[in-house]
């Protein structure tokens, strides 16, 4: 079993909200001085849901692989030393400013170029945009089948045996291989890793792969293969407003705040 | 100055309790010599004579010590060398004489000291009477007669008493007193040593009084008061009328009876915990000559092929060989924060079942060791860490030091604890998932406060101009990652820096550049992040030409000032409290506003008992005018953990109780307005436990820093 988990590095979610600056005219996050991007909270899970298949079954591997400017190494080496076996990164300045279908475009190609894979692992959704598009996406260029937001993912039946979450339940379903599976928060936290997996990371060799390794048409990558395109990006003005309800008793205000709900159809 | 409640916490010396005897004895020896006619003696080996029998014993005993100890010895050994323990050598026997001998810490529980002194004193003094005997007896060289032999008569009757008291002492706390913690692990052998102690010293006055009876009684009666209580019973006896052969009879079987119980006595230092008699002062010149805050190095960590200790032979021979010196006297399980607490950690039971696990699986290491020269690290099939150390029990203790603190035998358990700790974390990545959050958040954001909304530079808000340190000021005021990032903290780092700039002091601070010391990862196990933390800064310090710092929390206090030092950071470091004190001290800092409050002191683990920091904040609180400050019942030394050290800031806690909230009842107790503490974390645990513990008292008691009780002297109270 070869599982690829697709793990994206993301401007930390935590950055104290007095030092998240955009810069309007470009309509570009602006990178906070000294606070580093991270690993998407769900792909660390998606990748603990891959360790514990390959740990279920002698002979399986794991390759990690971002698309992503050089500092995404840190991602790589992060899910290395939670246990993954090997890591590529996908570099170049062609992938720069894309959406979430080139992106998919990009990682398709990365893992049909690796070859032998069995089925693909994302986060249910990228912790900074949150579009939840990259998995369905790479299924589609793949061609494989794709289930979502699973909070459950063993070996068994035809294949994969996959929990989904539904708005009001859960739903089991089969999939076979290869197959795509996103995975949501509920499968559970990612392990901690243990430091002679971490030192081990340290020394592996992250492999490189650039447009032309992909085979891939700079028309058909980041902004020049982008379709949607960003009208304004801006923070929200937040705001409170109090309105006082006016009445000389109790009752009074309170007749008067139900007629105030009553109008704005909150009741 | 307010007095503290319970007062034998700082070293202190008590050299009355050795000499006031002595030269009590003295005395009497002396007068002895001038009263007395004639040459008084006795016979040796009276009417029982066979020395054959006591040099028999004699050496079935010596051979069963030399038994014991290479057999205990052997189990030492798995463990790994222990550096250091030959350096510092006067400091050493130092610690041997005033712990092992005068017994400092045994001492700390005052019924106890006078119990163990009579026993001791007396097994000592009567050891000396008994090898004074054997020389008489057996060398050329005389000496016990005239006023020596009578003077030699009283001081043993003396120290037999003396040890009859103690037994008394004891039997009484074991068997009528409702004394709980010698009982959490009794076993036979504890009944054992005190009756056979008994014994043993009945019988010896039996036996000299049955010899008064016959030899002195009616021949030399001003002898035989010397032997003062043997005299009074001899008297008794004699009322019967006994023939001399009946007597004689009696004496001879009493003999047989002392010496059998004297010897089985002393042989109960091979197997029971009598041993501490030699481990306990030999454990007081291994004990540590360093501060107790320091936690141990672990050296190329990269090169290590297991990391922390999860398995027995991993630990130190000085960390084994300090298993066997545990008497079970239960004093660290009883002031033991999470003990009390109902959580799931003893700190005797954990020593406890350290040593059984080494007696179970050591002998099979022991051979294999010696068979193939290798580790034998699979040899054991249960786990250190999992089976006989529970996880959880690891993850409850503060590293607050209270059991080291009160340990008689001078054990160390925090280090012990911190090393399995280092296995958990490291070697096996178990760890809860609070606190695992905590160390990703510091590897990733350079701090432990996951999810906050804050800046480093927030507290600066309002305070006009802060001075970025640049190597041109005298003192860095470190803030540190609470002091900054948890809101409850920065009035109080606003306090501490409007007091320093008041003072006069010449500081700058590192806002945005200041990282995590490290000190939440070393104490939650993650050794090799500590160490990457404080060699990141300790590389700042140095660039920045940083000489002198001033912390806002005692753990980073700690950790510059005894942890820096083994990665060659050497800085002098003060607490804001010691700095403030001082300031006041020398009138660059002056109270003026009265503040009319009632103020109970907590001392933080890190600061008081790790750091012996006790009387600065105190000062301040005095020279407040209007601050009365009522002591807690457990306080200086004793104080009881606030609950947050040791990581437990990032743990949820499981068991009975939380610790915060015993700790915010004691405080609640004394009635104060507010508890006034010197550590972020404290004032957290109390910001918490207060409320929680008598919600029906809203508002009565408030938690505060001692900077913040000093800015309202200082500033007047519309400074907050
Ligand atoms: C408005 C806008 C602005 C943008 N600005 C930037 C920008 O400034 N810098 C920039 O780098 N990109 C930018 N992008 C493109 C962004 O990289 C893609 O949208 C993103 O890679 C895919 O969308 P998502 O992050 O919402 O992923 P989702 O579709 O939410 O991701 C789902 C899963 O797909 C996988 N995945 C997603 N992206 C990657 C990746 N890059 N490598 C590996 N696995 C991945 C992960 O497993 C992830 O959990 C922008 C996109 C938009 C819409
Ligand atoms: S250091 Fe404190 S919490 Fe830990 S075992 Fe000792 S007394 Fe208990
Ligand atoms: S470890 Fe020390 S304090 Fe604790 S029971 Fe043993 S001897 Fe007593």
């Amino acid at each position: 079993m070869h599982i690829v988990v697709c793990a994206k590095q993301i401007p930390d979610p935590e950055t104290p909200p007095s030092a998240f600056k955009i810069d309007a005219a470009n309509n570009k996050v602006i990178p906070a001085q000294g606070i580093a991007p991270v690993l998407s909270q769900f792909d660390g899970i998606a990748a603990e849901a891959a360790l514990r298949i390959k740990e279920a079954n002698a002979g399986s591997k794991v390759t990690v692989i971002s698309m992503g400017a050089e500092s995404a190494q840190a991602a790589i080496k992060q899910v290395l030393a939670m246990g993954a076996d090997e890591g590529v990164l996908l570099n170049d300045p062609a992938f720069e400013d894309g959406d979430s279908h080139t992106t998919a475009t990009v990682l398709a190609a990365a893992i049909k170029k690796l070859g032998n894979v069995d089925a693909v692992f994302c986060g249910r959704q990228a912790a900074d945009w949150d579009m939840g598009q990259v998995g369905l996406l790479v299924a589609e260029d793949l061609g494989w089948p794709v289930a979502i937001i699973a909070k459950g993912v063993a070996m068994g039946g035809a294949g994969l045996q996959v929990q989904r979450v539904l708005e009001n339940g859960f739903e089991s379903l089969e999939t076979p291989l290869p197959a795509v599976v996103t995975v949501s928060n509920e499968f559970g936290e990612p392990r901690y890793p243990k430091l002679p997996q971490i030192m081990a990371a340290a020394k592996k060799t992250v492999t490189n792969w650039k447009l032309g390794d992909l085979g891939l048409d700079a028309g058909a990558v980041g902004k020049a293969g982008s379709r949607l395109k960003l009208e304004k990006l801006f923070i929200p003005e937040k705001g409170g407003k109090v309105e006082l309800m006016e009445g000389d008793t109790p009752q009074a205000q309170a007749a008067a705040l139900v007629a105030r709900l009553q109008a704005d159809k909150i009741l | 100055m307010l007095q503290p409640t319970n007062v034998p916490d700082r070293p202190q010396r008590r050299v009355g309790a050795w000499w006031g005897p002595a030269v009590g004895i003295s005395a009497l020896g002396f007068y002895a010599a001038v009263t007395t006619e004639g040459s008084a003696s006795r016979e040796i080996g009276y009417n029982a004579d066979h020395p054959w029998a006591v040099y028999a014993f004699m050496a079935a005993l010596v051979g069963l010590m030399g038994y014991g100890f290479v057999r205990h010895a052997g189990l030492w050994l798995i463990g790994r060398p222990t550096p250091g323990l030959l350096q510092e050598i006067p400091h050493r026997l130092r610690n041997a004489a005033r712990l092992g001998l005068a017994q400092d810490k045994v001492r700390r529980d005052r019924y106890a000291g006078i119990m163990h002194w009579c026993i001791f004193s007396s097994i000592v003094v009567l050891t000396i009477v008994t090898a004074q005997v054997a020389i008489e007896a057996d060398l050329p060289f005389k000496f016990l007669h005239g006023p020596y032999y009578l003077f030699f008569s009283f001081y043993g009757d003396l120290f037999g008493l003396i040890g009859l008291v103690g037994v008394g002492m004891a039997l009484y706390r074991r068997y009528y007193s409702d004394f709980h913690r010698i009982r959490w692990d009794e076993r036979l052998e504890d009944h054992l040593i005190i009756l056979g102690l008994g014994l043993v010293l009945l019988t010896g006055f039996l036996l000299e009084s049955a010899r008064i009876l016959v030899t002195e009684l009616h021949q030399h009666p001003d002898w035989a008061k010397w032997s003062f209580a043997s005299y009074a019973i001899a008297r008794g006896l004699d009322v019967f009328s006994f023939s001399e052969k009946q007597v004689l009879w009696l004496h001879t079987w009493v003999w047989w009876v002392h010496i059998a119980a004297a010897f089985g006595w002393l042989g109960l230092i091979v197997f029971t915990r009598l041993d501490h008699l030699f481990f306990a002062p030999i454990n007081a010149f291994f004990l540590r000559t360093d501060s107790p805050g320091r936690l141990a190095k672990i050296e190329d960590i990269e090169q290590q092929e297991v990391f922390g200790v999860g398995y027995i032979q991993d630990f130190t021979w000085k960390q084994l060989f300090e298993l066997d010196a545990c008497v079970r006297c239960g004093r660290c399980s009883e002031v033991c924060p999470a003990n009390i607490s109902g959580q799931p950690l003893s700190p005797m039971h954990l020593i406890q079942d350290l040593k059984g696990h080494l007696a179970n699986v050591g002998p099979a290491i022991q051979q294999h060791r010696h068979e193939t020269g290798e580790l034998g690290r699979e040899l054991s099939s249960v786990a250190l860490v999992g089976d006989v150390i529970k996880d959880e029990t690891l993850w409850a203790c503060r590293t607050c030091g209270a059991c080291v603190q009160e340990c008689p035998v001078m054990i160390e358990h925090v280090p012990t604890i911190v090393d399995m700790r280092r296995f958990l974390v490291m070697n096996e990545a178990r760890i809860p998932a609070t606190a695992q959050a905590a160390l990703e958040n510091l590897e990733m954001r350079g701090h432990p406060w996951r999810g906050t909304a804050l800046e480093r530079t927030t507290w600066m808000e309002g305070l006009g101009d802060v001075p970025i340190f640049d190597g041109s000021q005298e003192y860095l005021y470190w803030v540190g990652c609470s002091g900054s990032l948890v809101e409850r903290n920065l009035p109080i780092t606003k306090a501490v820096f409007r007091l320093l700039g008041e003072a006069g002091a010449s500081f700058g601070v590192l806002g945005q550049e200041e990282t995590c010391n490290g000190d939440p990862a070393r104490r939650l196990g993650n050794e090799y992040l500590f160490q990457i933390l404080a060699q990141q800064l300790i590389e700042t310090f140095k660039a920045k030409n940083v000489q002198k710092v001033i912390t806002n929390c005692p753990h980073c206090f700690n950790t510059f000032k005894n942890e820096y030092p083994q990665f060659d950071g050497h800085f002098e470091v003060l607490h804001h409290t010691e700095f403030l004190a001082g300031a006041m001290q020398s009138g660059k800092l002056v109270a003026k506003h009265t503040v009319n409050t009632t103020v109970t002191y907590h001392d933080s683990c890190y600061l008081g008992r790790l750091n012996g920091v006790y009387d600065a904040p105190r000062q301040i609180i005095n020279m407040v005018h209007g601050a009365n400050l009522t002591e807690m019942q457990r306080n200086l030394s004793k104080g009881l953990c606030c609950g947050a050290g040791g990581g437990n800031m990032w743990q949820e806690e499981v068991g009975e109780r939380r610790v915060n909230h015993v700790r915010a009842e004691e405080a609640m107790r004394t009635g104060a307005e507010s508890v006034v503490s010197n550590c972020p974390f404290c004032i957290q645990m109390f910001e918490d436990g207060v409320p929680a513990v008598h919600p029906e008292e809203e508002g009565r008691m408030k938690p505060f820093d001692v900077a913040e009780l000093l800015e309202q002297a200082v500033f007047g109270p519309a400074a907050r």
